[in-house]
């Protein structure tokens, strides 16, 4: 198993539950403006190698999701801003190019210092 | 007191909203650009042709009410909605349309997207 991507949760902005609601997670790294703290999860990086394809797996805490779709930017935003839209609504083709699609789940609960990571088996 | 021109930027390929006119003030003088790996040419582009202020929202911060234009390349869920829901006009590099929970915040008054160059254009 190779790590991809690793980081620790370090801020809930206030309006993440409404995104949750929606079955998105949305990950923004360290420097991101002011503005977008409010309904983002801030973290830092720990460990960047790679980039996201499908196939690989999505981990918080203990739990895993297998990723079914990436959009053609989430690469490019992870890797330059640290920057996620993660979303469980099991599609296997990304509506939007900054998507990363995991199965309809419920997400599982984010806390400040949540570990979560990108892993490929 | 600079000397402040218009634009008129249109959606490019694939794109939507807009189209937008531009024009800085020296209330409103920054071309705020939101993008990975600093200044995107399009926000370069903008503020040559205006004459407006460029700002790397990734450096520092800059509040909303200085803003003319805000450039990023959201790809669709975040981004997208933040800037129009706080009324700032926005360019997004990426042909997205809207979406997410902002929205209902995004209108063509207030974005366009799938911006390349060939779409900015200069109001005599």
């Amino acid at each position: 198993m190779t790590a991809l991507y690793q980081s620790t949760v370090t801020e809930i902005g206030e309006l993440v539950p409404a995104f949750i609601a929606e079955g998105m997670l949305v990950f923004f790294g360290e420097g991101a403006p002011e503005e977008l703290r409010d309904f983002c999860i801030m973290h830092e990086v720990s460990h960047k190698q790679d980039q996201v394809t499908v196939g690989d797996f999505f981990a918080i805490n203990d739990q895993e999701f297998e990723i079914l779709a990436v959009g053609d930017v989430a690469n490019e935003n992870l890797m330059n801003l640290g920057h996620l839209n993660l979303k469980a609504n099991g599609n296997n083709q990304a509506d939007l190019p900054g998507d990363v699609c995991i199965a309809e789940v419920e997400l599982p609960e984010i806390k400040v210092g949540t570990h979560f990571s990108i892993t490929r088996r | 007191m600079a000397d402040y021109k218009a634009v008129l930027i249109e959606k490019g390929p694939g794109g939507w909203g807009g189209p937008l006119t531009i024009l800085p003030t020296d209330e409103t003088p920054l071309i705020y650009c939101v993008t990975g790996g600093g200044i995107h040419p399009i926000a370069a582009r903008i503020a040559e042709l205006t004459g407006g202020e460029l700002f790397d929202g990734f450096k520092s911060s800059a509040p909303f009410d200085k803003i003319a234009v805000a450039v990023i390349d959201c790809g669709g869920t975040a981004r997208i909605g933040v800037y129009p829901m706080k009324k700032v006009k926005t360019v997004d590099i990426h042909a997205t349309s809207p979406a997410g929970p902002l929205a209902m915040f995004i209108t063509e008054e207030l974005m366009v997207s799938g911006v390349k160059a060939d779409n900015i254009k200069p109001i005599d």
